[in-house]
């Protein structure tokens, strides 16, 4: 059931993708003669399949850009950098689109050995690792069973010591793809869409106002209460909790 | 004619000379009727005073009498008296007599009380007064006394404060007017403020008063002048019951006296009053709460609203003013004016404030505003976000807001911010270092794109990627266990034999067994498979092949006689099969022969 599910969708996607590429080049049209409001609602229709691309959501965070929508074009531009996150235009636009943001959050900067050991994690997606895992894992094996057979000491020693490489290889990478897995469970970051909005110190309006946040500020979503509130951190290490139609979760 | 007044009161004597004619037609009627009649009467000289006042009675008669019996006085006490006058006077030839009795008296308590009827006897005859009903009231400041130029200055002299409104909201604006009021017939020599009213609870400001200009006008029915001394305006600060404190001036007042100078003209006696304006009490109304903006800081009265901005486009480092400006008719210098919130990437200083001000009778009137100096660092869009400003308008008693434009500052040149989550500072070092980055303006659309779904699944945790993981591991234990089998296998000879024959038979009639039931093929296959078994097994040339030399060859080898008989039939049916038809079931038998006969050799060949 599933397959046939997955072959349907395979099919369509593989249908839509031609008239999406016509809805894209027709976005860029109107980009390109100023009309950025027809522009993004071509690009939005792209979105509507079901399909995304990372220059599709850049294209459209610039339409909003250009629209000075400071929330949006943010989202859009943090939705890119999700599917390429080493894209430099993304990295440039973004910066300039951060630029329109009231907030000034200061960022507490990792050091050291956290900072090495999460540089490599994210180097690969999580089942990029999963892959390489997998990988080593068969290189364990052939290593293991020619070291098995084998009958030159040589060789033996050789292949052994290759194996039990291939099988730290695996651990580790595994090891990874758990992590990466679990920050990428943790990491729920989300955009403040609201113009202006009181983070309150407990779920409910008449608790005290703990500080505001203003349209465009990315925050982590770390639980929400009752649909209505999310509990959000920020990158200095403030928490709060925001009314939950005031931000929209990328 | 000459009167003697020595029983009427000094006091009086200042009244005017109307009233002493007037008195003196009274007293020459009375003369000529007095030797008819009787008269005896009680006269006070107030009917109604304080307590701490006293009074005086006259018991006055016109005939001398005997056994005078005063009332009894009972609610009073008997300051002086009782002392006797008596008046004899000749006019005009007739002669008049009066007696008088006087009691000086001063009241006990407070109350209406009658001084009841006296008697006295003359001629015989029993004459009563009428009872006096006399009321005391509480005390009064001080003994009025007519004739003091005191009581007369403080009689003519009014200072009143007037207030605009008596219930005012909160912050709106109301004045205070002092007027002197003069009655027409005292003057003013000059005035010093003994104290200046602190106007706690409000905002106050004085007008000052250009010149003094005297005015007509009337004070409770009577004609009156006066002269404004100073106007104030004052916005409350806090509701409820607010007290205005008086306002104290020390007056030199210009009193007539009765004295004359030589001219006959009257002197005056210079006074020195202090008067008093009395305290107002006004009651403050609140705000409404109802629809009260939550950014609303106070503001009352009529105002615009805007925020602008010098430039709308610049280059990076350069300066930028943005103005936040509320104008109008209000409390403007009592609320503070709307902040505006900045892009953080914009480098902002204190806002400078100014104060255009003025203010007269209505209030204040003017504008103030923030101006903020900004300068931005990097290239970019910035918006200047709305800002919106709620004051209180009176005139609708409703709450307005105002909402101004969002403004966009265009940084065109100057460069680039670089990484979003770095701080300033880091980003001024770059900016040193002149390091650009290799985009250092707003990169345009892309062109190409390649499409996925947005709903994947991943590869990690799924069923497929445990299995693919795990399976390699049971691979080593299975393949240790083929070996093993295989090593097993190899040390067992009878069977390596067996299987190794069926090996050779199969390689060598593998061509045969494809072309099966294509007789001809099958049986050249056949033949050619015999052949090259041979060739290989027994290392000849095809060109000594023949029958003979096979058996013999065979022979040599040693090998079972039945089994080269049988050889030697199959090459024999392979050569016969080209010139007689043959079943499928013979070439069958034939094929079973061949690979029985090629194993039977190759056991015996050694």
């Amino acid at each position: 059931m599933k397959k046939t599910i997955y072959i349907l969708t395979f099919f369509l996607s593989s249908l839509c993708i031609a008239q999406n590429s016509a809805l894209f080049d027709k976005g860029n049209a109107s980009y390109n003669e100023g009309n950025f409001q027809e522009a993004i609602t071509l690009y939005e229709n792209v979105l509507n399949t079901g399909m995304h691309s990372s220059e599709l959501y850049f294209n459209l965070a610039n339409a909003y850009y250009k629209l000075n929508r400071v929330a949006p074009s943010i989202y859009y531009y943090e939705k890119a950098q999700q599917l390429s996150p080493n894209d430099k235009d993304i990295k440039n636009n973004l910066s300039f689109a951060n630029n329109m943001t009231i907030d000034d959050i200061e960022s507490i900067p990792e050091i050291g050995f956290s900072k090495l050991f999460k540089s490599v994690i994210n180097s690969f997606s999580f089942d990029m690792w999963a892959v390489l895992a997998v990988a080593s894992v068969l290189l364990f094996v052939i290593f293991f069973l020619s070291y098995y057979f084998s009958y030159s000491t040589n060789k033996k020693r050789l292949l052994f010591l290759s194996s039990i490489t291939s099988l730290c290889f695996m651990v580790l990478t595994l090891t990874f793809a758990f992590q990466k897995y679990a920050y990428e469970q943790k990491d729920n970051p989300a955009i403040v869409f609201a113009q202006e909005s009181d983070i309150k110190s407990e779920p409910n309006l008449r608790s005290e106002t703990a500080f505001e946040l203003h349209e465009g500020t990315k925050v982590q979503i770390i639980e929400s209460y009752k649909k209505n509130w999310t509990k959000i951190k920020l990158t200095d290490g403030k928490t709060g909790w925001i009314a939950t139609q005031d931000i929209k979760a990328l | 004619m000459i009167l003697i007044l020595g029983a009427i009161n000094d006091n009086f004597k200042m009244k005017s000379i109307k009233y002493i004619i007037i008195f003196i037609i009274a007293l020459t009627t009375s003369a000529v009727f007095a030797q008819e009649e009787v008269v005896f009467e009680a006269k006070v000289s107030k009917k109604k005073l304080g307590i701490n006042e006293r009074f005086r009675i006259d018991f006055i008669m016109n005939k001398d009498g005997d056994n005078f019996n005063p009332p009894s006085f009972e609610n009073f006490t008997i300051v002086g008296g009782p002392s006797q006058a008596i008046n004899n006077s000749w006019i005009n030839g007739v002669k008049s007599f009066s007696k008088t009795y006087s009691y000086f008296l001063a009241p006990k308590k407070r109350g209406k009380f009658t001084i009841t009827q006296s008697s006295i006897e003359i001629n015989g005859e029993t004459y009563k007064t009428l009872p006096i009903k006399i009321q005391i009231t509480a005390a009064v400041d001080k003994p009025k006394d007519p004739n003091d130029p005191n009581y007369i200055a403080s009689q003519n002299i009014h200072l009143i404060a007037e207030v605009s409104k008596a219930n005012p909201y909160l912050n709106e604006a109301i004045t205070v007017v002092y007027k002197l009021y003069i009655s027409p017939n005292t003057g003013v020599e000059t005035w010093r403020e003994l104290d200046n009213p602190r106007y706690n609870d409000f905002w106050s400001q004085n007008i000052n008063m250009k010149g003094l200009k005297l005015i007509n006008s009337t004070y409770k029915g009577e004609d009156y002048r006066y002269v404004i001394l100073r106007k104030t305006v004052l916005y409350p600060q806090k509701t409820g019951k607010l007290i205005i404190e008086p306002l104290t001036l020390d007056v030199k007042v210009q009193v007539p006296t009765n004295r004359r100078n030589f001219f006959g003209e009257r002197q005056m006696s210079i006074v020195n009053r202090t008067v008093a304006a009395g305290n107002r009490t006004i009651n403050v109304k609140p705000l409404p709460e109802q629809g009260k903006p939550i950014d609303f800081t106070g503001a009352v009265g009529d105002f615009n609203f805007k925020v602008t901005t010098n430039k709308n486009e610049l280059k990076a480092t350069e300066a930028l003013q943005a103005k936040i400006q509320v104008s109008g008719k209000g409390n403007l210098k009592l609320f503070k004016l709307p902040k505006l919130t900045l892009p953080s990437s914009l480098e902002v200083y204190e806002p400078e404030h100014n104060e255009k001000v003025s203010t007269n009778l209505s209030g204040m009137q003017g504008n103030i505003s923030d101006s903020y100096t900004i300068v931005p660092s990097f290239q970019g869009n910035y918006p200047i976000p709305s800002v919106t400003f709620s004051y209180f308008d009176l005139t609708t008693e409703s709450y307005k807001t105002i909402v101004s434009k969002e403004l966009i500052v265009n940084v065109t040149d100057g460069p680039m911010n670089g990484d979003s989550n770095s701080n300033k500072d880091k980003a001024k070092v770059s900016n040193e270092k002149s390091e650009v980055m290799s985009i250092s303006h707003f990169a345009s659309f892309k062109t190409n794109t390649n499409f996925v779904a947005v709903e994947t699944t991943n590869f990690f945790k799924s069923k497929l990627f445990w299995s693919v993981l795990l399976f390699p591991f049971l691979a080593i234990p299975l393949a240790i266990f083929v070996r093993r089998k295989k090593d097993e296998r190899d040390g067992d000879v009878v069977g390596n034999r067996i299987r190794k024959a069926n090996k050779l038979a199969r390689k060598y009639l593998s061509e045969a067994k494809k072309s099966f039931g294509d007789k001809e093929t099958f049986y050249n296959a056949l033949e050619r498979a015999l052949h090259n078994y041979l060739k290989s097994k027994l290392s000849i040339v095809t060109i000594e092949f023949s029958k003979d030399k096979i058996q013999e060859l065979l022979n040599k080898k040693t090998v079972n006689n039945t089994t080269v008989v049988e050889f030697n039939e199959l090459l024999e049916s392979c050569e016969l099969a080209r010139y007689t038809p043959f079943s499928n079931v013979e070439m069958q038998q034939d094929y079973d022969k061949a690979s029985r006969v090629i194993s039977a050799l190759d056991k015996q060949i050694r």
